[in-house]
């Protein structure tokens, strides 16, 4: 009998996944800033699009959000998490970049600013309605609802003062053409956007080569950090995050440019081993595939040559 | 593209050595095989066949652009000529390749796939039996009816036929790879008739053919290919698209 009301009360949990409610938790990870950690899965039904990690800053004057998740829910429901935080308005939200997962909750936003560097709002533009269609077809309907809200303010790379938080606010491309980082002088906590996946593959879709990633990435170690927040991966208090990083990064450029020397297939490339230290990272033999099929095309390219008559 | 539980399901498959496939059987789900199996086969007997190896990655992250490989190796010195197609696109046929004695038995080109799809190799032996090598690919879809890329370029019409290429040492070949610039126009996108490359043949130094390649329009915009061979002659490669223009390359 009782393992009846167990297995009842499982069913109630699971069924209870079906309301579509993201139950964000924001988690505190420094005085006044706090962090809703995404798992580091792929998009599917199962999580709604919540790979990804957001986070906001309670200023005296009132709350700064960083990114606003993959779909007008979570966009809503963050906003209801801030609520049960803070009392203090929200004053603004900031756009780490375009992509589906950190631009598709502006919707909730409708009502403050959203500001983006103006590379992040035209890509956003240009792209928005293919990324949104194609996370209704990954995600269903955890979807409903979401439509294409574009930033109404442009930022500038620099100090951006909010209430009595100091911020830095770093203009970078590597990861999708337009990235924005978030640093916060008073806690020390870096929000470096996609610039850094930790544990979790990192997708080239957008980048304009990882040779510009890897610049992008020493100029964010160098801030003076005390904690990272990657766009997608657990929190970080030392240099771990950049290393793996930098790992990855070049690990993915030597295999495509030593195919392109050795004039390999991407169906060659695509079976090349992972080697055993990325074991940890989830995602791998996927984003490769995905890799190829962006980058692969320039690296060979560069390695032809003209040879018509 | 992202990942459905299908992609998922072949990422997982993708990983398994070729070996692990079934024998006898069609190893993809398949509902049109008879309709192929007559139209491009004429009827004629065939097997499903692991050694005819069709590589292509699970899922399709471009469209427009999805590399297959096929590599007939095992029926080396037997092979009269090899047909390849997508079973679901609108355009099936990507090509039908007859390798002479001094090519190996592989080639890779990329192509449009319009949806998820059974891709197949059929390889003719001199017995008069098919050998049909199969993969499956998923695709969010799209590539045969996306707008063209080359046409988006200003004064592509310049670069019409110029051919990229290089050869490269491999431990048992010599392999071509070439880009050709071609817009490859298959007839389904903004009223643009068809005008692509349908011939080409690579010739020695003599003009002896070395293999013939006929392609069809599911191969994608400025055709990457690559063909390996036997020994490091020079070779000569001669296209003609069906408006009858016609290009040469040397390596
Ligand atoms: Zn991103």
């Amino acid at each position: 009998m009782r393992w009846i009301l167990v297995l009842a009360l499982i069913c109630c949990s699971l069924a209870a996944r079906a309301d579509f409610d993201y139950r964000l938790e924001p988690r505190q990870i420094a005085e006044s800033v706090w962090l809703l950690e995404g798992s580091t899965d792929n998009f599917a039904a199962a999580n709604g699009g919540n790979i990804v990690n957001t986070g906001f800053i309670v200023s005296d004057q009132g709350v700064l959000v960083i990114d606003s998740g993959p779909s007008r829910r979570y966009g809503e429901a963050l906003r209801q998490a801030i609520a049960r935080v803070t009392d203090k308005p929200v004053l603004k939200l900031l756009l780490t970049h375009h992509h589906p997962d950190h631009a598709l909750g502006n919707q909730a936003f409708a009502d403050v600013p959203i500001a983006a560097l103006a590379g992040t709002t035209q890509l956003l533009a240009e792209q928005g309605e293919a990324m949104a269609e194609n996370m209704y077809r990954l995600v269903g309907d955890w979807m409903r609802g979401t439509e294409v809200r574009l930033p109404t303010e442009t930022l500038t790379p620099g100090p951006l003062q909010v209430g009595n938080r100091r911020l830095q606010l770093i203009g970078l491309r590597g990861h999708s053409g337009a990235d924005l980082a978030i640093l916060d002088e008073t806690s020390g906590v870096l929000f470096a956007g996609d610039l850094l996946f930790y544990q979790r593959a990192l997708t080239t879709p957008g980048t304009p080569g990882l040779d510009l990633w890897l610049a992008d990435l020493e100029r964010l170690q160098a801030l003076p950090w005390k904690q990272i927040v990657p766009g997608h991966g657990p929190l970080a208090s030392s240099a771990a995050p950049f290393k793996q990083m930098r790992d990855y990064l070049g690990w993915l450029d030597g295999v495509m440019r030593d195919g392109a020397e050795q004039g390999a297939e991407m169906n060659e490339l695509i079976r090349t081993p992972i080697p055993e230290r990325f074991a940890g990272i989830s995602l791998s033999r996927y984003e490769l595939i995905r890799s190829v099929s962006h980058l692969y095309p320039r690296y060979e390219r560069a390695r032809l040559r003209r040879v018509d008559r | 593209m992202a990942l459905d539980w299908r992609s998922w399901l072949l990422l997982a498959l993708f990983a398994l050595p070729w070996d692990s496939w079934g024998g006898e059987a069609d190893p993809v789900t398949s509902v049109m095989w008879d309709y192929y199996h007559a139209r491009l086969l004429d009827g004629a007997p065939f097997v499903f066949d692991q050694r005819v190896k069709l590589q292509a990655p699970p899922f399709a992250e471009d469209a427009r652009q999805v590399p297959i490989q096929v590599d007939a190796s095992a029926f080396a010195g037997q092979v009269e000529r090899i047909l390849a197609w997508a079973e679901l696109n609108p355009i099936p046929q990507i090509f039908d390749f007859a390798p002479g004695e001094r090519v190996l038995l592989r080639l890779a080109i990329r192509i449009r796939i319009e949806q998820a799809t059974p891709l197949r190799a059929a390889v003719l032996t001199r017995d008069g039996l098919w050998h049909v090598g199969s993969t499956q690919i998923d695709a969010a879809g799209g590539g045969c009816t996306a707008p063209s890329v080359v046409r988006a370029q200003a004064g592509w019409e310049e670069h019409l036929g110029e051919v990229l290429g290089r050869r490269f040492v491999l431990a048992d070949a010599s392999r071509l790879r070439l880009q050709i610039a071609h817009p490859m126009d298959n007839g389904l996108v903004g009223g643009i008739p068809e005008f692509y490359l349908n011939q080409a043949e690579l010739r020695d130094a003599s003009g002896k053919i070395l293999a013939r390649l006929e392609l069809f329009p599911a191969v994608s915009e400025n055709p990457t290919l690559s063909l390996d061979l036997k020994d490091e002659g020079e070779t000569e490669l001669w296209l003609r698209d069906n408006n009858g223009n016609e290009f040469k390359a040397a390596l």
